[in-house]
């Protein structure tokens, strides 16, 4: 049956997916483009960018050089460990930190929690002059120690934050009956609280984890050093040098991607339920 | 209803605190104090009040770039509010409506570059813009705009508004999700009561959702913000520490990067790097607490 | 006001039936109540005719005119939400004014109308106020002021007590009932509240597992149930069911052997019984009477004896909690001034005509004229 309220109500769906759909091919386009072209021959990438690789111009041979060099299995391990450090450490830090300043009492508190919500606002990068002084002193300049800290430092005020939202969410029986039971304060935390605030840990993961990952600031200022490059940094200089092996800087771009695109595909869903559930409020 | 707090207290709290006062606030306060030190050419730091800021701002040098980068941050920061933010809203807006088939599936693909490097970003648009590989030209000429096509990335003028709509296609994913979030927040039923007393999608979206979403769209202003005033990566990613052409990419982050890191001949001056960024701080602060205290409380209570 | 009519009306979701072939006439002025446990459909019906949720089959008739298709705001219709869904941003003027705006009314006939419901409901004092500055009571009184001003043909109401505590609730039942007969509109009401259903409605329905049970007046669903589930739903406590075999079926009456040596003749029409099946006879606790033991002939009276296992006292009457020797459990209403102890072993009975019959498949089985 279509009557005018039909044919008025299809035209707006379609005029919805339209915009949210060309709006993708948007997203897509540049991301593909880099993706599909790292697969051809320097002669296919520039003949026909926007073709895809043919039987003649497919080519893996960018690949095959960026592999080969052992450069970029160091960088892909640094930004893994500092990333997953980092990670791990702002979740444990960062879920005390929200518990403590949720759960009790204590002069300063609130104090405190305005202290460290100072840190989203304003970006850890203006104190870099210091930052690096620090570090000269401590001896940690190139070292993955350095930028595993500095990232700490960057990432608990949000996530503490957003598990702070989580924390207060527990049930107050839980918590009342464990104790009422005579379990110990570390033990309610660890063992009644954190696997409850979940969902939160795959927002605070995504929000905190991908700009670490992708961070050119910090690893060009504290540890610019071969061995300690990140795939960010590295792939950057790289960039820079090789600027006409086209096959090998494509091949690069499209690897250093790569990690971060796998895990958001596992996290994605958890991440959408996290925000949903009130964790950005 | 809050515990006692004992010692456990302490413990949970102090490795998150100590480590966030060692490597954000201290630093903080320390360049602050910084920047009233100055080094001379021999290298030796002595303090020197208010000298540095009174070098930025009235030595013709030091002003001249200062100023370039602030007109040209402010740019940046209206570019991204005129454009990444409107089209966050539209997308979110789209996106919360009832019944979009494969929301999900947008949803997944409009965050996607967000999470990406401004290394591959950089590189891949650079590569799209460019005059020698001729995709954007060979796009435009397929809608009869090929003559408006130029090498927006290489000129004085466009250097800059073509890198910011770079950061815009970046980072639109978190207002976008910011705003998601919000839409959805609102309860069906409310909505469903305005169709009941005939409100058409126009006026469900101005009365409604609208004034519901403001405190979020305050934040979203605000983040943008702080971010714009942070921004660093790409214009480094894609035109290097030098943000040519000829300074017209120059932002605070990279004058600052170049002032007390030091660039090709230029020393650096960590004094001097340290009064700049202070007053990148004091122009963050300003524009953060005019927003705390001025407008979110006004948009509060729209918000009902 | 106005006139519904449902006819055959179903619901899916995709391959999901939830509303089988719906038949329903509402007459002009009528308050009908629809009932049922969570799950049977009640609300997705009320959705329907307000237009929210689109009807799969079947036709829905507002005075007359099909309007399956058309959208909520051409239907003549006002909802009161069971969440209230006031908008939270503006002032309680501002939600009563939002709809008359839409509609074009001018500032003056706004305002006339906006004042005159407030004083119905007594919330003009709340006028600027907003939503979350008020209480559970008062939300809901501006949600059915939102309704009222733009003078619908019909009202629907979502379960608009549930919301609120029990004293509330009975204070502004009191209050639905009156409006009702004030503005003398057509209402369709969803609550799964028997109590209310029974209190409010002209009419109640009777719905289960998307399906109506029945429907007709509170007094004809208590007095003479349709089958086994509306005899259960109405009714508090619950109607007491006892398995039972016939032994003798015609038109005039039944015989039914209830236990060893327990046999009583029933006015119930047999016609569609044979001897030897098995059925199940309600009696409401309201009917069953602690026995005297005055020796009354078997056939006359159905009668058990047991245990007093629990008492409940509610002042006026008691209500007694029995165990048989059997395992049968029985819930008797006896009066006020009865002197029972648990544990006393005692004798409940029940007149033949207050037996509701019910065959295997739960339906109920009618009453001759003498029942």
């Amino acid at each position: 049956m279509t009557t005018p309220a039909r044919i008025g109500a299809i035209g707006r769906t379609a005029l919805v997916h339209l915009t949210l759909g060309g709006y993708c091919l948007l997203v897509l386009g540049p991301i593909l483009l880099v993706i599909l072209n790292s697969f051809k021959t320097r002669a296919g990438i520039f003949d026909a960018p926007l073709a895809l690789p043919t039987h003649d111009t497919l080519s893996v041979a960018g690949y095959a050089r960026v592999l080969g060099d052992a450069a970029m299995g160091r960088m892909f391990l640094n930004s893994f460990v500092v990333t997953g450090l980092s990670l791990a450490l702002i979740l444990l830090l960062g879920a005390m930190a929200a518990w403590a300043l949720t759960e009790y009492r204590f002069f300063g508190n609130r104090l405190l929690a305005l202290f460290l919500a100072f840190g989203i606002m304003v970006p850890i990068r203006l104190g870099s002059v210091a930052i690096l002084q620090e570090m000269v002193a401590l001896d940690l300049v190139n070292t993955l120690t350095a930028l595993v800290l500095v990232y700490i430092a960057q990432g608990l005020p949000l996530a503490v934050m957003i598990l702070s939202e989580f924390v207060a969410q527990v049930p107050q029986e839980l918590k009342d009956a464990a104790r009422c039971d005579g379990v110990g304060e570390f033990r309610i935390f660890f063992q009644v609280v954190l696997p409850l605030i979940r969902p939160a840990v795959a927002t605070v993961a995504v929000f905190t984890m991908v700009p670490i990952w992708n961070d050119l600031w910090f690893p060009l200022i504290l540890a610019p050093s071969e061995q300690t490059q990140t795939v960010t940094l590295g792939v950057q200089q790289f960039v820079g040098q090789f600027a006409t092996d086209w096959n090998a800087v494509l091949a690069a771009l499209s690897l250093a991607v790569l990690p971060i695109l796998v895990l958001y595909a596992v996290f994605s869903r958890q991440l959408i339920r996290g925000i949903t559930a009130g964790a950005v409020k | 209803m809050k515990q006692k707090a004992g010692w456990p207290a302490i413990v949970f709290l102090a490795p998150a605190l100590i480590v966030y006062t060692a490597f954000s606030a201290w630093p903080l306060l320390a360049t602050l104090r910084l920047g009233l030190y100055a080094t001379d050419d021999a290298g030796h730091v002595a303090f020197a009040g208010l000298a540095n800021f009174h070098k930025l701002l009235f030595d013709e040098h030091w002003w001249g770039a200062f100023r370039n980068a602030m007109v040209n941050n402010v740019e940046f920061f209206a570019i991204h509010t005129l454009v990444q933010n409107p089209v966050a809203l539209l997308l979110a807006a789209l996106l919360s409506l009832r019944g979009v088939r494969g929301a999900p599936a947008y949803r997944t693909v409009l965050f996607l570059p967000t999470l990406l490097s401004v290394v591959i970003i950089g590189f891949a648009w650079q590569l799209i813009l460019s005059p020698l590989w001729g995709v954007t030209e060979k796009l435009m000429g397929l809608v009869g705009l090929a003559d408006h096509f130029g090498p927006w990335l290489g000129q004085e003028d466009t250097a800059l508004p073509t890198i910011a709509l770079i950061s815009v296609w970046q980072f639109v994913g978190v207002p976008l999700m910011l705003i998601y979030a919000a839409l959805i927040a609102i309860p069906e039923e409310v909505v469903e009561a305005a169709q009941v007393e005939g409100a058409g999608p126009w006026r469900i979206f101005w009365r409604i959702r609208l004034p519901l979403i403001l405190p979020t769209l305050g934040l979203v202003n605000i983040l943008t913000f702080v971010g714009n005033f942070n921004a660093f990566d790409l214009v480094y990613a894609v035109k290097g520490a030098l943000a040519g052409p000829n300074f017209a990419s120059d932002l605070l982050g990279t004058l600052f990067y170049r002032t007390f890191f030091g660039y090709q001949s230029e020393v650096g001056s960590a004094t001097m790097g340290a009064a700049l960024a202070t007053l990148m701080f004091f122009v963050i602060l300003a524009g953060v607490g005019l927003y705390f205290f001025v407008i979110q409380r006004r948009l509060q209570r729209v918000a009902g | 006001m106005s006139t519904v009519r449902l006819s055959h009306v179903s619901k899916s979701y995709g391959n999901n039936p939830v509303l089988h072939d719906i038949d329903l006439e509402i007459a002009d002025g009528e308050l009908v109540v629809l009932v049922g446990p969570s799950g049977c459909g009640k609300s997705t019906l009320l959705r329907m005719i307000c237009g929210l949720e689109p009807i799969t089959a079947g036709e829905l008739r507002i005075d007359d005119r099909v309007v399956n298709d058309l959208p909520p705001a051409q239907r003549g219709i006002a909802m009161v939400f069971q969440s209230y869904a006031l908008y939270p941003h503006m002032t309680v003027r501002g939600n009563m004014a939002f709809g008359l705006q839409i509609a074009g009314a001018s500032r003056a006939d706004r305002e006339a109308r906006i004042l005159a419901a407030a004083k119905a409901l007594h919330i003009d004092h709340l006028l600027d106020r907003r939503p979350r500055e008020l209480s559970g009571g008062q939300r809901q009184r501006v949600a059915i002021g939102r309704a009222i001003v733009r003078q619908p043909k019909l009202f629907l109401f979502d379960e608009p007590l549930s919301n609120l505590d029990a004293a509330l609730r009975v204070k502004t039942r009191i209050e639905l009932a009156r409006l009702h007969r004030e503005l003398a509109a057509t209402m369709v009401y969803v609550t799964h509240d028997q109590v209310e259903a029974m209190t409010l409605g002209d009419r109640i329905v009777v719905m289960h597992e998307g399906r109506i049970q029945q429907a007709g007046s509170p007094l004809e669903l208590y007095e003479h149930p349709a089958n086994r589930f509306v005899a259960t739903f109405i009714g508090s406590p619950t109607i007491n069911l006892v398995p039972a075999t016939t032994q003798a079926c015609s038109a005039a009456g039944i015989r039914v052997e209830v236990h060893a040596g327990c046999v009583v003749d029933a006015p119930i029409d047999g016609s569609a019984l044979a001897p030897g099946q098995r059925v199940e006879l309600g009696i409401r606790p309201e009917h069953l009477s602690v026995a005297d033991g005055a020796g009354a002939d078997v056939r006359e009276c159905l009668r058990f004896g047991g245990e007093v296992t629990l008492i409940e006292q509610l002042g006026e009457s008691h209500l007694v909690y029995v165990r048989c020797a059997d395992g049968l459990e029985l819930v008797a209403r006896a009066p006020g001034h009865t002197r029972l102890r648990i544990g006393d072993r005692i004798g409940l009975e029940a007149g033949p005509k207050a037996l509701h019959v019910f065959d295997a498949q739960g339906q109920a089985c009618r009453r001759t004229a003498a029942g």
